[in-house]
């Protein structure tokens, strides 16, 4: 009862002042000669229109890389090797995104100047993988890293994964390039890129099969992919997708930041 | 002594460990913790524990979530460190003051650190010499191992004060190098604690005799008297004057808590919230009475009780500018009021309680936003930890499954197991339908041989789905008949075996037992638990029962769990869709199957989306 009494004076007084503003204001107005209202009036008009253009004008080129991958496969490392150029004290898993817009560690001495890349690490966990979702539609190319490593016991998992990236809507409409990144090369017992890319295509055309299959319900892809009859490989799909090697932890990168460079232009 | 204590951002990054203390932990505690603790919604958990070959962990963590950062600690479970609470908070302050995003080595914070150590323990000790507390310890280990990582500051020697029974006399003994530490004993059946820490030279560790005879009545076993030799008098005068000082002690309780099972954190965990969950029943009409108010006060821009009197130009204010940081008492209204949202739709309450939590520390400290208010805040929070929890954490593609095992000539199997009358023979019909439209061939294994006409039933689907049937009547073991259920279908060459049980309540000891045979004897590929998702608080007892079961009764030293869920009736309960969120996070298993009619096709999976749209409504 006494917030409502309360509030109704608020209000009241509240008018009162508008009403002496709104007054006060118009009569400013009054003062002022007609060209100077309306050159003013125009200028205003200009910068929001020229501000509203250099927003869409930025949007429609992104300059967005996201790296995505299994936990444990080392995309944080890789986020910070080529942000800084150190891998730091090293890592744990990531609960939340690493996200940053910056020239790349190694371009900074060059002298031409280098548009920034917004650099997106999305963790792996699967749990927080529905967070890909909101950084896929504004990819201009996607890093997939796998741990060549400790490869075979997550051949499946990282197969899975890939294979929704692949039929993900925005990447097969967007055509926007995946490069799998084979990481850890700096270990000897280290899986070839070759061996990888083969594997994980057969693991693939085997999940073409069971996905799709169970009725109705989440739609979560309609894309399909390969050709139907065909055995999988990944040079079927619209997109490119390429396969590179790389060791974050001794700053290994150049490949993925060819990669980079190839889809984020000036 | 602390093995580690480090400073990570959420995003992943380490800023900061202990150079000093420089041990390599065994195993990888932290991604653990993180993995199976903080991304399942289980942070508001007072600490983890963490086994691996010669580890036997405890951490303990706090977040700064204005800052994105985590801390954590982690220790020798043996050692009781009293003093890790307060050290976190110390260093959580500490460092929150020198940290700024663009730096990556704190070298400097070394120094601030042992200070702060220094203190902490200090305090502790000084807070022990006057309380004289003892605190039991919760989990039963060799006192042998690590007894030089003591406290450093009490060296003083005492006999163990071992007292109970020959076996912990011995254990006592080897206490006589004076260290000893923290090491309080509970013999796994025994409960008997021996306390031999806190000791300054005019306390010598001290325990409760009363307490200990009650324990040891309940544990049935050795009954003879409280036997000391050699110096028996002494400790006896001051077991008498600490009697007091036990009783005031507040974790007093957790001696009940032994545990069943040689058990991982995560068990630990549900106990102390089952816990909670029960007194929680006792709160439950503050709380609705509560809610009502709430209602006001969410559209009261959803601040702080007193918020009201401030009127409502400031309150539009603070959500304009952004409020300074989010505490407890700024979540409290807009949390309860989404718990009995989660409530209304059938979410156990005990999970409602422990999702709050977990959203509450993940939001405590952070800043509010502009033009947003807290309940929203909240809410997306919450949004976030729902899709988390939901989000199975691995993959539900049975029929890539079913297609390894083929590859391997073994036939999948799949085991239907839950409570009664939940559908359980109707459902795995379905699934076999749905199987066979995926030209996977398909056999049930009758192995109900408990209700009668549960054969029949099954012989009737089998029949309208023209897929063969092994059954050996009524009176069998139905482990046995699994069995030859599966060999059979290796020799016909069957891809999936799909294992009818019988329907069984939790608490029913001797069908548990021949369920776990089952599971045992088969090894299965999937074992299905199926619901009704009807089901409100009772979800929660069903499936924990079951898996504590299954693992307590299992002969195998890695237990065979539930790994999957079918939910049935999924078409009668509206936007009443909280079992499934109930199921899934006391379980830790997927939600595989939806049943949501009578005919063979209504079979879905489940769109995490919708549910948590739904739920969150
Ligand atoms: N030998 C070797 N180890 C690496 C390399 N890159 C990363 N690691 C190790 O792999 C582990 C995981 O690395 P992270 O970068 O944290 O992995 P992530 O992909 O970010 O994992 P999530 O955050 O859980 O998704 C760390 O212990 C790294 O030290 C590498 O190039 N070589
Ligand atoms: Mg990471």
């Amino acid at each position: 009862m006494e917030g409502t009494e309360q509030w109704k004076v608020q209000v009241e007084q509240l008018k009162v002042q508008m009403e002496q503003w709104l007054e006060q204001g118009l009569e400013f107005v009054h003062q002022i000669p007609p060209i100077q209202l309306y050159v003013g009036v125009g200028v205003l008009l200009f910068t929001t229109l020229l501000l509203l253009f250099t927003r869409l004008f930025k949007r429609r080129k992104s300059n967005t890389i996201v790296l995505s991958g299994l936990s444990g496969s080392g995309k944080t490392i890789l986020f910070y090797q080529l942000r800084d150029g150190s891998s730091h004290q090293g890592t744990v898993t990531s609960m939340e995104p690493n996200e940053g817009t910056f020239v790349l560690h190694s371009e900074i001495a060059k002298k031409d100047k280098l548009k920034p890349v917004h650099l997106v690490d999305v963790p792996g966990h699967s749990r927080l993988r529905a967070k890909l979702d909101d950084f896929l539609p504004q990819a201009a190319g996607v890093v997939f890293v796998v741990d060549a490593l400790d490869f075979l016991p997550n051949c499946r998992a990282a197969s899975e994964y890939l294979y929704d990236i692949l039929t993900n809507a925005s990447v097969v409409k967007k055509k926007i390039p995946v490069l799998i990144l084979c990481n850890k090369t700096d270990k000897v017992t280290a899986h070839t890129k070759e061996f990888i890319n083969r594997q994980m295509e057969k693991e693939i055309d085997k999940l073409r099969v069971s996905r799709s299959a169970i009725s109705a319900a989440d739609i979560a892809n309609d894309f399909t992919l390969g050709i139907p009859g065909k055995a999988f490989s990944f040079t079927q799909c619209h997109n490119k997708v390429a396969v590179a090697e790389a060791s974050g932890l001794t700053g290994e990168v150049s490949e993925v930041e060819q990669f980079i460079r190839e889809n984020v232009k000036f | 002594m602390l093995e580690q204590l480090l400073i990570f951002t959420r995003g992943g990054l380490i800023l900061w460990t202990c150079k000093e203390l420089g041990n390599a932990l065994r195993g990888s505690p932290i991604d653990t913790l993180i993995r199976s603790c903080l991304l399942e919604e289980r942070s508001g958990a007072a600490s983890y524990n963490y086994d691996a070959p010669g580890a036997a962990y405890t951490l303990k963590w706090t977040f700064h979530n204005e800052l994105g950062l985590v801390f954590v600690a982690v220790y020798q479970r043996i050692l009781h460190l009293l003093y890790v609470d307060d050290l976190l908070a110390m260093v959580k302050q500490g460092f929150s003051e020198i940290y700024d995003p663009k730096r990556m080595v704190y070298d400097d914070f070394d120094e601030t650190f042992r200070q702060l150590r220094m203190e902490a323990e200090a305090r502790t000790n000084e807070l022990k010499k006057t309380k004289q507390v003892g605190k039991p310890l919760n989990n039963a280990r060799k006192q042998g191992q690590d007894q030089k990582t003591g406290f450093g500051e009490n060296k003083k020697s005492n006999s163990g004060l071992a007292d109970d029974g020959d076996a912990e006399r011995t254990k006592g003994h080897k206490l006589e190098n004076g260290y000893s530490n923290g090491n309080h004993v509970i013999e796994s059946k025994l409960t008997a604690v021996v306390n031999g820490k806190e000791n300054t030279s005019s306390n010598v560790g001290a325990f409760d005799v009363n307490k200990l005879q009650k324990l040891r009545s309940k544990g049935g076993k050795k009954t003879d008297p409280v036997a000391n030799k050699g110096s028996k008098e002494e400790p006896k005068k001051k077991v008498t004057k600490k009697n007091r000082v036990w009783d005031e002690k507040p974790t007093e309780a957790k001696l009940d808590f032994t545990d069943p099972v040689g058990e991982n954190g995560d068990n630990n965990i549900d106990v102390l919230a089952a816990d909670q969950g029960q007194s929680m029943m006792d709160k439950e009409e503050v709380f609705s009475s509560d809610s009502e108010d709430e209602e006001d006060e969410e559209g009261d821009k959803g601040s702080k009780p007193d918020a009201k009197k401030k009127g409502w130009f400031s309150s539009m204010f603070q959500s304009i500018s952004g409020k300074a940081s989010l505490d407890k008492a700024d979540l409290e209204p807009a949390l309860k009021a989404l718990k009995d949202r989660l409530m209304t739709k059938n979410v156990a309450e005990e999970i409602a309680e422990k999702l709050c939590e977990s959203v509450a520390a993940s939001l405590e400290g952070k800043k509010l936003a502009s033009f947003t208010r807290i309940s929203s805040t909240v809410q997306a929070a919450m949004e976030e930890a729902l899709v988390r929890i939901l989000t199975p954490r691995r993959s539900i593609d049975i029929l890539r499954d079913v297609h390894a095992a083929k590859e391997q000539k073994k036939p999948y199997v799949v085991v239907f197991v839950g409570v009664n009358g939940v559908g359980k023979s109707t459902n795995l019909a379905k699934v076999a339908y749905w199987l066979l439209q995926h030209k996977v061939s398909v056999m049930m294994a009758a192995c109900d041989t408990f209700r009668s006409g549960a054969v029949e039933q099954l012989r009737t689907h089998a029949r309208r789905l023209q897929i063969p049937i092994f059954e050996k009547g009524y009176e069998k073991d139905p482990a046995v008949v699994a069995k030859e259920a599966i060999q059979e279908a290796s020799r016909n060459g069957s891809d999936v075996v799909l294992v009818d049980t019988a329907g069984r309540m939790q608490d029913n000891e001797p069908l548990m037992r021949a369920l776990s045979k089952l599971i045992n004897l088969n090894s299965p590929d999937l074992v299905l638990f199926v619901g009704e998702a009807l089901v409100g608080n009772d979800a929660v007892d069903q499936l924990s029962k079951f898996n504590q079961k299954l693992a307590d009764l299992s002969t195998s030293p890695e237990p065979r769990l539930i790994d999957g869920i079918l939910l049935t009736k999924f078409d009668t309960i509206d936007d009443k869709v909280g079992a499934a969120l109930s199921m899934v996070y006391i379980s830790g298993a997927p939600v595989m199957f939806v049943g949501c009619g009578q005919s063979y096709t209504d079979l879905k999976k489940l769109n995490v989306k919708s549910i948590v749209k739904t739920l969150i409504k």
